[in-house]
């Protein structure tokens, strides 16, 4: 995306929205939802782009963030800021604990994640002492408020989770030109090659599990004061793995606006446009519309709204 | 003179009294697709029929009913009663499941709408202080009806096999600890949801707790495994009790040689007779509707509605709507319906909620306890083999 | 004490012969053109609904569903193929996500059709038991563990002995060699998709006739699938039975030995645990990187 662009987007993110759908808290809600699926859309990205590695179960991340957050700030009164990077911490631990699947290729990496998600599921439902058991954590505390502005309602949600992401993509864009991630994308290529040069590639690719993790840790910690309520099931819930590979995808999951745009549009299509259009059958839609992308455009929506600029070479 | 007088009253009259017959949206948010769905949809053909009934028989005030589909979604059941909110409903029936209601309701809250669930039966709904929050029943209300039959039957021993999903699992141990009070011998089985294969948890209980009844704590598809396991192992029990989605009609039309003395909750024997109008109302409508025997997803679902609408009409006559007026009215409920007597604490809890519990002999269902609603005698000991 | 876990391995092996069944469809499309086919739960779970009108409204035997039910998931299957074969760019991750939209709307098509509620056979035959000494079974698994044996050692004669299986098996490991061999891998893949669905639609019936069936069940269904496609190895027919069997037999004894909340962690910690030992699963041939 054009440098240029940039200031105007980010005046009419802070600004504009908030302006003129502030009053709307249905719209509201639904745009912080969106961003929630988008911070973790982008993570993923990171991971699969950066990482070279596609992951089925970033709700394990998801999860742990959350519960490490709800935890920290429920039970032994933490302030739910500290609590936000504290559930990023959580889900590097969890990432650490799943180092050792590093080595497995392709589909055999994506489901040894997924396996993770679903182990740690079942801890949280069975290590009743600390989770709560299925009864889950109740009462987690909502976003403060910090000088006037109630960071808990939406949208002050909204302002917190769009710095989230906003962040997180200059993190992102930050790695990617940096010569760690020249060296990824090297890797990307032959692995061999890079490996012949000196590249320590499994300690790259170590650091970018860790960095896609603790960015969806943080993303879940945000949801989970966000919502207020956290139950095993849905902490690692299947929607946490599809939904932001979907938005990935189909926003064009090789950019770094790509999975932001995706989740945005395909959440508030379906909620917005589909759900009133027919209201139990929508998903309907939104499965065709995946499959006629998919086909259409398989570099997702991005490249299709920015088609004229030749950047298919090197992406 | 007497005439324009007379018209002039009359047209005053009509005036004022229309002027208070208003129309008036109540949000249903529910899950209508997602895990839930089975769930949602049965909630909300009873919120439909409450609708029906009340506005045939309540001449002045009318109920229209707004859906949104939550999808079995925290986010979307937040969106849900905002969406409500903004297309003018003045409360919020519906909702299933916990982790789903505690958002929705908070976001409904702060609103200012009441929010009336029978979908949600964690305690923590009703200890965080939620003001317009109300609910028809509780884990308390199936305890007492599983502990009832317990004493009734004068079991020694239990054994209890209970999905890990939070209402389960709450009621499970609630259960035990209360039955292991009174000195009962109670082996605990936790299962995964996902489970389909129920013997290697059948024969355990079978070779190792050989207990006089099985208490199954799950869903329907929970218990027809469990029934189908035990129906291969037949081990030596004196009775098999489950809790929801159990004793009901459809069970007993689907799987007739699952269903043989099987105890389940349930408010109304099958075939149903009632000992009210409102009750009669309730299943003739159902059956027109859907073309089906109620269950007990529709006659919760319809006990919620109508309490709540009836609040709605009596707020409006006092015309204190836009102040508060629905949570104050409902708080004074107090009046029998298909499942008892329902007053509402501080804490929007129905306090009198106590289930009954149903046994599957030959093609219907009794009600076996409590003994003042009974409409016939249990079939102790029994088992479908 | 014995009886149990005997118990608990025959359970675990009758259960792994059904997984098994569920996993094939996805495992032959996966080893022919490496695409993750993620709306084969669906497809299974399409043919159990079709075995639930059969007997609902016909009042057949499930077993007698399974012509209709070959029919209908073959078409759906070739649709799937269909979408699939226009993907040209990035086929692995695309056709991930298309194959994902493509479950979507048919998980919401199922909704739609039949409802929410959950069912089963009420068909007394295939519920009763068969006792053979301490091992108790139901009739329906016994019929439905030898179907699926049946079908494995059909489709592996095929794969052996027939044109289009050996055509099939030449795409797998190689596309281009086969194309230049004359083997026209666009309609050998249409093949492969088409078995798969064949195996699915029984795998369905079996379902519907032992378990219980709604239609939220279709992505757990992918998944038990994908991870006995990946624990066996790509590309061996025989690793997905010995996989299916084993993951049983691990989730029958955690149950019986442990505790039963902890089914799925038995299947997920011996996925884990092969993978860990077997990067390439129990029988996946050790494949030259790039």
């Amino acid at each position: 995306m054009r440098r240029a662009y940039f200031p105007a987007l980010l005046l009419a993110a802070y600004a504009g929205v908030p302006l003129v759908l502030g009053g709307n808290a249905y719209v509201m809600s639904l745009i912080d939802a969106a961003l929630v699926i988008g911070g973790i859309a982008l993570a993923w990205a990171l991971l699969g782009n950066l990482g070279g590695m596609v992951s089925f179960g970033h709700s394990a991340f998801v999860g742990v963030g959350g519960y490490a957050s709800a935890l920290l700030t429920a039970k032994a009164g933490l302030p739910v800021p500290a609590g936000l990077l504290l559930g990023g911490v959580g889900a590097v631990l969890a990432a650490i604990v799943m180092l050792p699947v590093l080595r497995l290729r392709g589909p055999y990496f994506a489901l040894a994640i997924l396996a993770y998600a679903h182990i740690f599921r079942i801890l949280a439902t069975e290590w009743t002492a600390v989770t709560g058991g299925a009864a889950g954590v109740s009462g987690v505390p909502p976003l403060p408020v910090i000088a006037g502005i109630d960071f808990g309602g939406k949208t002050g949600a909204y302002f917190v989770i769009l710095t989230i992401v906003c962040v997180f993509a200059w993190i992102y864009a930050r790695v990617s030109a940096s010569h760690y991630g020249l060296a990824l994308r090297a890797m990307h290529d032959s692995e061999d090659a890079t490996q012949v040069l000196g590249v320590n590639s499994t300690l790259l690719k170590a650091a970018m599990l860790l960095l896609s993790a603790f960015m969806t840790g943080v993303v879940g910690a945000f949801n989970a004061h966000y919502i207020g309520f956290l139950e095993p099931d849905y902490a690692f819930a299947g929607l946490w793995v599809t939904l932001p590979i979907v938005a990935a995808i189909f926003g064009g999951y090789r950019t770094i606006a790509g999975p932001l745009l995706g989740a945005v549009v395909v959440y508030l299509l379906d909620q917005l446009v589909f759900k009133t259009l027919i209201s139990s059958g929508h998903q309907l839609i939104l499965g065709a519309l995946l499959v006629a992308m998919i086909v259409f455009s398989p570099r997702g929506l991005l490249p299709l709204l920015t088609r004229g600029r030749k950047s298919d070479a090197g992406t | 003179m007497q005439r324009i007088l007379g018209t002039t009253l009359a047209g005053l009259l009509c005036a004022t009294l229309s002027a208070h017959a208003e129309e008036f949206t109540v949000g249903a948010e529910l899950p209508l697709t997602g895990s839930l769905a089975r769930v949602g949809a049965g909630m909300q053909e009873g919120i439909m029929v409450a609708a029906d009934v009340f506005n045939r028989s309540n001449g002045k005030h009318k109920i229209k009913i707004a859906t949104v589909d939550d999808e079995s979604a925290p986010a979307k059941a937040i969106a849900a009663v905002e969406k409500l909110a903004s297309d003018g409903a003045v409360a919020i029936t519906g909702g299933y499941g916990s982790n789903n209601i505690a958002p929705a309701s908070d976001a409904a809250n702060k609103l200012g709408l009441v929010y009336i669930t029978s979908g949600g039966v964690d305690e923590n709904l009703v200890t965080a202080g939620r003001k317009n929050f109300f609910r028809i029943n509780n884990t308390a209300g199936y305890e007492k009806a599983a502990l009832g039959l317990f004493a009734d039957m004068k079991v020694k021993s239990v054994s209890i096999v209970y999905s890990t999903k939070d209402a389960t699992s709450s009621l499970a141990q609630s259960v035990q600890k209360a039955l292991a009070a009174k000195g009962v011998k109670v082996t605990l089985h936790a299962f995964d949801p996902a489970m389909t294969d129920f013997k290697p948890v059948i024969n355990k209980i079978r070779l190792q707790d050989k207990p006089d009844a099985v208490f199954m704590v799950g869903y329907e598809n929970d218990y027809v495994g469990i029934l189908r396991a035990a129906r291969v192992l037949k081990p030596q029990v004196k009775a098999m009790v489950g809790v929801w989605s159990l004793a009901t009609p459809k069970m007993a039309a689907e799987f007739p040689d699952l269903m043989p003395n099987v105890y389940g909750t349930a408010l109304l024997p099958f075939p149903a007779t009632f000992s009210s109008a409102d009750g009669k109302a309730f299943a003739d409508t159902y059956k027109a509707l859907y073309k089906k025997e109620p269950d007990y997803l529709g006659q919760f679902g319809y006990v919620q509605s109508m309490l709540l609408f009836e609040a709605i009409a009596r707020a409006a006559d006092k015309g204190t709507i836009k102040k508060g007026g629905i949570a104050e009215e409902l708080r004074k409920t107090d009046r029998e319906t298909l499942i008892g007597r329902v007053q509402f604490g501080a804490n929007g809890d129905n306090i009198n909620f106590s289930h009954r519990m149903g046994q599957h002999q030959g093609k219907s269902i009794v009600i076996v306890w409590p003994p003042q609603h009974a409409t016939g005698k249990m079939a102790y000991p029994g088992v479908p083999w | 004490m014995s009886d149990l876990i005997l118990q608990a391995l025959y359970s675990g092996v009758l259960a792994g012969g059904s997984y098994a069944l569920i996993a094939l469809g996805l495992a032959l499309v996966f080893g022919t053109m490496r695409v993750i086919n993620l709306a084969h739960g669906e497809l299974v779970l399409l043919a159990a609904y079709i075995g639930y009108t059969v007997e609902s409204r016909l009042g057949w035997s499930p077993v007698a569903a399974i012509p209709f039910a070959l029919v209908v998931v073959c078409a759906a299957a070739a649709c799937v193929y269909g979408v699939v074969s226009r993907i040209r760019v990035d086929r692995e991750i695309n056709s991930l996500i298309a194959t994902f939209g493509i479950g979507v709307i048919l998980t919401n098509a199922i909704l739609l059709v039949w409802s929410a509620d959950v069912r089963s056979t009420s068909s007394a035959w295939l519920q009763e038991a068969v006792v053979m000494g301490p091992l108790y079974g139901m009739r329906g698994e016994l019929v439905f563990f030898g179907v699926s044996l049946a079908l494995m050692g059909a489709l592996w004669w095929w794969l052996a002995k027939s044109w289009y299986g050996r055509a099939v098996r030449a795409v797998a490991s190689n596309r281009d060699a086969a194309q230049l061999m004359g083997i026209p891998p666009g309609r050998t893949e249409l093949v492969s998709f088409l078995v798969a669905g064949v195996l699915a639609a029984c795998a369905g019936v079996a379902l519907y006739s032992v378990g219980v069936i709604q239609p939220a069940l279709g992505g757990a269904l992918t998944v038990k699938a994908f991870i006995i496609t990946v624990l066996a190895g790509v590309g061996s027919i025989p690793g997905v039975l010995l996989g299916a069997v084993l993951l049983g037999v691990a989730e029958a004894l955690t149950v019986t030995l442990a505790s039963s909340a902890l089914q799925e962690l038995a299947g997920m910690g011996l996925f884990l645990l092969v993978l860990f030992v077997l990067p390439n699963g129990l029988f996946g041939a050790v494949r030259r990187r790039g």
